[in-house]
């Protein structure tokens, strides 16, 4: 096999040594895999020939970008050949007038905004990790970040997508005409975590830049009265750019690594954002003022300018990384309750990282009801690392039980793959199953990912297609 | 297996002709039913909202016709979460008034008529205000539908932010119920802006609007509808200029025996339209790049049809006088994986068999 890759691509783009094994073997998350090899394709071609490999020796094929994932999801956890698209990075074209881009699935998030800057252009999903992930990354996890309450996550603005298919075919899928004919296939594609297709273009929308923007920072007394103004401000009918909330053990991690000017003695903080027309967002961050007030917050300060309130995002942005550098590991989560639920949620939250003496800190999309609880550990001492899985699960379990979701945004891989009968009975999975092997029939793409196995429960005989997976 | 579901006569029966079966499932259990039922037995089974999007795709000859009628309840509304679940059989205007009454709306079509929001979701209709709020397919937070073959399946979930597996809820969006029967859906809601203005300026002039609610243009007059706080509203008014109300007053959407639906890349709208059979009417999204077309007749309608498929855009029949006039035009190039994944959930292809394009 690896003479055949060498063959299709050339010899630096295919990588064996133990240190690539190794590097390309993990993601941001805690889990670790074993790829027997690693290919760097440039061109959708590649990606075919790659395929095609791959397919003649049976193999797994795992699409990975930049690996910032958090979920296992580019972790090659059934072997095979790990497919990097950091060489896809072309931005082949920004149509202005259309307001799209058309982009290699290895661009990075921020690469592309600052390519939209000179026309007052923006891509909107921005993650948090957007200085390094890809919008590969992006359109497979379809990620969030801060600003998609208001803009929404990044299936929302993708356009058209061109495809790699289990069967080594190229397809293309929707157009930047709205609503396709017939099934619209991006839905289904984007999300699907690299177990669909390979994506190796995508055609984006970008949007405006807003004409003003206000960004408020409120620091409250009790995590309460932080997550009841979240829900007073929705309830008041404002929806935000931004909603977001810090902890006190979060905050004091980030202005001891970099000093944004966020307040330490606050127990938690809401980093509020609005834009649009400037009457609006005057009249909309007074009511937030307001709001916030009205529950007790101890001091609401507006953004004075540009500079500030690009710090105070430094900040909130930077919070993962001030993290990872204070503890030796650390595990972040993701799942989402209806807004309504966030008080008590967060509560829990709490109860149970104080119950398995677990330092949980928090630093959140709130407006969205999406948290991301994350427990910093020692994983060498022994039994901390069950005693976090263990918290995490309840963790899930806990959110899924007032009405939420196992993840908002950072995908299901393998991490949250057996959780998902917590949320769907075994004839939504079943439906899900079938949906992979319409599109993968022999299990290539990212084996082992989203759906757990055995989720292809019963079988109605007509429509499962020889060589089915399950 | 038994169907307990009611059977009635309906005034439209005389339309379907004589040998159809109408029936108006009451409970999802019933519905699940129906469809096994018609699977076990291959009828051709046509699924009946409000009726109103019936003109679209190729002609089906029904067995069944299975009617949502009486699956119209309101299940959940959570305003605090700005989220509603409903059945698909709720008319349109019902939950749009019912969601006024706190202020709040689904942005759904502005001019339902008789429309539910099962049949909206399965024609993959917008209303107007996507230019503000998004299309349909970005506002279905969960979905549950009754396969072909009788299995009820759930996807997404209540909440406003979810990547918990596949997203059923968007691809069954324009789906025309090859991937079941929308049964219920949660959408998510919006407050209703506090206030409102509609704008007439000369057709083509071009303006600098910041978000809104919808700009449309006619043969006439370009119509900028504004929402938002009052300063807000107010000073977009001024700065516009041009005659002003101070509501959204929507266009009725022009009849004909023929209409049809443009869909290209926004920038490429104009240039189309140029283009038109000078007896049709139309109304522009603009922004959008939807065009919605009432015509006497088909004529020069292919010629539109090339432009718009050559821009990677479609032109489609809405309502056809007859079958002189393809209902889709070119099918799209993944034809094969559409019709396999329909078979995934209706093996026995029987609701609205061959409806979609390429006769799927
Ligand atoms: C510090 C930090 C902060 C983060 N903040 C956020 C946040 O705010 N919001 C958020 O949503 N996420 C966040 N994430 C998670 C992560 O950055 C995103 O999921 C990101 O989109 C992943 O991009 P990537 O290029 O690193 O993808 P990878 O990790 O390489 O891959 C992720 C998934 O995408 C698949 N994939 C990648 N490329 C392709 C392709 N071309 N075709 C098909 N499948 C492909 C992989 O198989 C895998 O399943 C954060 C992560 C970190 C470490």
């Amino acid at each position: 096999m690896y003479d055949e890759l060498i063959a299709a691509l050339d010899a630096e783009r295919v990588l064996q040594t133990p240190l690539a094994l190794h590097v390309y073997g993990r993601d941001a998350g805690v889990y670790r895999g074993q790829p027997a090899v690693v290919v760097l394709p440039e061109t959708t071609a590649e990606v075919v020939r790659v395929v095609e490999i791959a397919n003649r020796h049976e193999v797994p094929v795992v699409a990975r970008g930049a690996g910032t994932g958090l979920a296992a999801g580019a972790v090659a956890t059934e072997g095979g050949i790990v497919l990097v698209t950091t060489k896809m990075n072309r931005i082949e074209e920004i149509d202005p007038d259309n307001r799209t881009a058309l982009v290699g699935p290895g661009v990075i998030n921020l690469d592309l905004s600052k390519a939209a800057e000179p026309y007052a252009l923006h891509f909107a999903p921005d993650p948090s990790s957007q200085a390094a992930c890809t919008i590969g990354g992006n359109v497979a996890n379809n990620s969030g970040g801060p600003h998609c309450l208001a803009e929404g996550s990044t299936v929302n603005h993708v356009l058209a997508l061109e495809v790699v298919l289990a069967d080594g075919s190229v397809a293309m899928v929707g157009s930047a005409a709205p609503d396709p004919i017939g099934l619209d296939l991006r839905g289904l594609l984007v999300g699907s975590e690299g177990t669909l297709a390979i994506v190796t273009k995508i055609l984006v929308r970008l949007l405006p830049n807003p004409p003003d923007v206000r960004t408020l920072l409120c620091s409250f007394d009790s995590i309460a009265d932080a997550a009841a103004t979240v829900s007073g401000i929705i309830a008041a009918g404002i929806v935000p750019a931004a909603l977001e909330m810090m902890d006190q053990a979060i905050t004091r991690a980030v202005e001891n690594w970099l000093h944004a000017g966020l307040p330490t003695d606050a127990t938690a903080i809401l980093l509020a954002e609005v834009v649009g027309d400037t009457a609006a967002v005057e009249a909309e961050a007074k009511v937030m003022a307001e709001v916030a007030h009205a529950h007790h917050a101890r001091d609401v300060r507006m953004a004075a300018d540009d500079s500030e309130r690009a710090l105070l995002w430094k900040g909130r942005k930077a919070a993962f990384g001030a993290v990872a550098q204070a503890a030796p590991n650390y595990y972040l989560h993701d799942t989402v309750v209806p807004r309504t639920r966030l008080v008590e949620t967060m509560a829990k939250v709490y109860e149970i990282g104080a119950r398995h003496e677990l330092q949980m800190l928090n630093v959140f999309h709130a407006g969205d009801g999406n948290l991301h609880p994350l427990m910093v550990f020692d994983a060498s001492v022994p039994g901390m690392t069950e005693k976090v899985q263990q918290a995490a699960d309840e963790l899930v379990a806990a959110c899924v039980a007032v009405g939420g979701v196992l993840s908002g945004e950072h995908g299901i891989g393998r991490e949250k793959r057996d959780l998902m009968p917590l949320m769907f009975s075994a004839t939504d999975l079943d439906a899900q199953a079938r949906i992979k092997e319409t599109f993968d029939p022999h299990n290539r793409f990212n084996p082992g990912k989203v759906l757990p196995t055995g989720a292809r429960c019963f079988d109605l005989g007509a429509s499962v297609p020889p060589g089915a997976w399950v | 297996m038994s169907i307990r579901a009611a059977r009635t006569e309906v005034a439209s029966r005389a339309l379907l002709g004589e040998g159809v079966e109408t029936l108006h499932p009451s409970s999802i259990d019933e519905m699940a039913e129906t469809l096994a039922e018609a699977t076990a037995k291959k009828r051709h089974t046509l699924i009946w909202g409000g009726g109103t999007h019936q003109g679209i795709g190729y002609r089906v000859d029904p067995d069944l016709v299975i009617f949502t009628d009486h699956l119209a309840r309101v299940i959940d509304w959570e305003p605090d979460d700005l989220t509603v679940v409903v059945e698909g059989g709720v008319k349109i205007a019902d939950l749009e008034a019912l969601l006024a009454t706190r202020g709040q709306t689904a942005v759904l079509p502005e001019d339902p008529g008789g429309g539910t929001v099962g049949g909206m979701m399965a024609a993959g209709v917008s209303g107007f205000r996507r230019a503000r709020y998004g299309p349909t397919r970005d506002r279905i937070l969960e979905v549950q539908a009754v396969t072909g073959d009788g299995r009820i399946v759930k996807g997404g979930g209540r909440v406003v932010k979810n990547v918990t597996g596949y997203d059923l809820p968007r691809v069954v969006v324009g789906s025309f119920g090859s991937l079941g029967v929308i049964v219920s859906c949660c959408l998510k809601l919006w407050p209703t802006p506090r206030s409102t203005a509609t704008l007439t300026i000369e057709p083509g002039r071009l303006v600098d609007v910041h978000r809104p609610l919808a700009v449309l243009s006619d043969r006439s007059s370009t119509k900028i509808y504004l929402g938002g706080t009052e300063a807000e509203v107010g000073n977009q008014v001024t700065r516009l200029g041009g005659e002003t109300q101070n509501e959204l007053v929507w266009p009725a959407v022009p009849y004909r025996t023929w209409a049809f639906s443009l869909r290209v890349p926004p920038q490429t709208a104009a240039g189309l339209i140029a283009g038109m059979p000078a007896d049709a009417d139309f109304i522009h999204q603009v922004g959008i790049g939807e065009i919605t077309i009432a015509a006497p007749s088909s004529d020069g309608m292919a010629m539109l049809r090339s432009k718009a498929e050559a821009v990677g855009g479609a032109l489609i029949v809405t309502r056809a006088a007859d079958d002189g006039f393809d209902p889709w035009g070119t099918p799209p190039p993944t034809l094969d994986l559409q019709r396999k994944l329909i078979a995934a959930f209706d093996p026995q292809r029987v609701i609205n068999p061959g409806r979609l394009p390429g006769r799927i």
